[in-house]
């Protein structure tokens, strides 16, 4: 079977940058760097990119490169026995994008009500109530929500059509449209914001660096934390899309492209949400402090209320702010699903389409039980366990898998300096063989001690163990089951430089 | 903005800026190579 494979370098690189840049760039980035010390977060930011985010990102695409396969079954290449690996990744990306999904289809709607601003005058109340028709309580699950439903479908057809198209036909072309779209309207976003009065009120709130903080050891597991997090590794994402890349093709100078690109983009966008937040202060004549938040309460109630104070365009700027958040979403739900039709496929030798038929299909499924009005509480809590213990500890395990398990580090090295313009030195092995793991362990350990030290959110104890805990395990559990079924052996066989090294 | 503000500004913007415009010369410097090495060019793989 012929296997996939971009059109050109330019559609491979704007890919990867389409799945690097999320929303998180967008809602979550400012509010670390807020709460971490302002403009003093990006001297941990900047070291946490060179020592984890990039290393991290070349080895994803050497690997995917040199065994020309997805996850599972690079990983396998490796060593027979770490199949597993690739496909708890793949099931912690199948989890997220359940419910990424459906926030991008809260998007959608917001793009829709951006049309005559019709949040009205408290978008809390809409968002929460009228919106969402959320529940009092965890357990209530409280039926459909057709209205978030109807824009659910919408995106997941949407999805559903670009991947059914192909990699270079379908994805390509989405992210060569999508991508420059995207950073068009983030820069008028940002233009706007910084001319508006005020704007220099948050500016300095995000910027004024309090150099005090780079002692404190959460800061440094926040950089860390956020670059692995906003770069998109240990999905699978970027091992998959490598492995569509041409025999002849630079990785490294790649990787440096899409990192930076992707960190770039999340400081304009920085500047652009915390301008507008200076802006809320001071029109409601409040500190900065009381006007700031993040994620879900940034976009969907903060920027209403921001858009309803404007003094004109008022409409533009929703379209163009939610706008944004939906491009950024739907190239990174692409590469999510990506990762595990690619995997199913060379498992059981499907064909492209009925790849996608079954990814999307179950995961629309599963999907519905956050388009329920207890959707909310079950996203919020799925979310918190599969960043924390999903892709974090993934992501410590596959490190410590190439560097100390297989000791494969100058393998690849060698793999990627022989068709990379940009050579990379020690400095990456040596990242990636003492820097990463500790600090990923560390980041993996604070985690684990919060958890166990105090409860996440008013959640009750038995949602928190069966939708947190037991989903997590379970994933493990489930990557075994995978690697235990027999393989319909065909596109495996395509991993040509792929002998197994141990 | 203040002066504290104004200076890691310019170190993010030209850390992050300027390293991404200088890796994207690197990429059209390996095309121009390619190209001249009769190798065709590198966006067709």
């Amino acid at each position: 079977m012929q296997r996939d494979q971009w059109g050109g370098k330019l559609g491979f690189i704007l890919a990867a940058i389409g799945s690097a840049i999320g929303l998180g760039n967008i809602w979550r980035y400012p509010y670390v760097a807020y709460e971490n010390g302002g403009g003093a977060f990006l001297l941990p930011y900047f070291i946490a990119l060179v020592t984890a985010g990039i290393p991290v990102l070349i080895l994803e695409y050497s690997l995917g490169h040199k065994y020309r396969s997805a996850a599972p079954f690079s990983y396998r290449s490796l060593s027979r026995r770490w199949e597993w690996l690739g496909w708890w990744q793949i099931g912690v990306s199948f989890v997220i994008m359940t419910y990424y999904i459906v926030i991008i289809g809260w998007v959608l709607s917001y793009v829709y009500y951006s049309f005559g601003t019709q949040w009205g005058s408290d978008p809390d109340a809409f968002f929460n109530g009228s919106y969402l028709g959320l529940t009092d309580s965890f357990w209530i699950v409280g039926g459909i929500q057709w209205k978030v439903l109807l824009t659910t479908v919408i995106v997941w057809g949407i999805t559903y059509w670009i991947l059914q198209r192909g990699v270079s036909r379908g994805i390509e072309v989405a992210s060569k449209i999508l991508i420059p779209t995207l950073v068009l309207m983030i820069t008028i976003i940002v233009i706007r914001g910084l001319t508006l009065p005020g704007a220099a009120k948050g500016l300095n709130v995000l910027l004024t660096p309090d150099f005090g903080e780079i002692l404190n050891p959460g800061v440094w597991v926040a950089a860390y934390g956020q670059i692995f997090f906003s770069i998109g590794v240990a999905f699978s994402i970027m091992i998959t899309y490598s492995s569509y890349l041409p025999r002849r093709s630079d990785l490294s100078n790649s990787g440096f492209i899409v990192a930076l690109s992707n960190t770039g983009f999340e400081f304009l966008a920085a500047l652009g949400v915390f301008s507008v937040l200076g802006f809320l202060a001071t029109q409601q004549n409040a500190s900065l402090d009381e006007v700031v938040t993040q994620g879900v309460g940034l976009a969907f109630v903060a920027f209403p209320q921001i858009i309803n104070e404007l003094p004109g365009f008022n409409s533009l700027f929703g379209i163009l702010f939610f706008g944004a958040l939906l491009f950024a979403g739907l190239t990174s739900a692409v590469s999510i699903l990506e990762c595990g039709i690619a995997g199913v496929k060379e498992k059981f030798n499907l064909s492209r389409n009925a790849a996608v038929n079954w990814m999307c299909g179950l995961c629309a499924l599963v999907s519905i039980l956050y388009v329920t009005k207890g959707g909310l509480y079950y996203l919020d809590v799925i979310d918190h366990w599969m960043n924390n213990f999903g892709l974090a500890l993934s992501g410590l395990v596959e490190v410590i898998l190439v560097a100390w398990v297989v000791r494969q580090l100058r393998t690849l090295q060698q793999h990627i300096n022989e068709r990379s313009y940009v050579r990379i030195g020690n400095w990456w092995i040596f990242a990636l063989t003492i820097i990463t793991p500790i600090l990923l362990g560390v980041v993996t350990a604070f985690n684990l001690y919060n958890e166990l030290t105090g409860r996440y959110g008013e959640y009750p104890l038995s949602g928190l163990l069966i939708m947190g805990w037991g989903l997590a395990i379970g994933l493990v559990g489930l990557a075994f089951v995978f690697q235990g079924m027999r393989s319909r052996e065909s596109t495996a066989a395509g991993v040509s430089e792929g002998e197994e090294v141990r | 903005m203040n002066v504290g503000a104004w200076i890691m500004f310019l170190i993010g913007a030209i850390g992050l800026w300027g390293g991404l415009i200088l890796f994207i010369r690197h990429y059209f410097a390996a095309a121009r190579a390619e190209v001249n090495a009769g190798q065709g060019s590198t966006d067709e793989g």
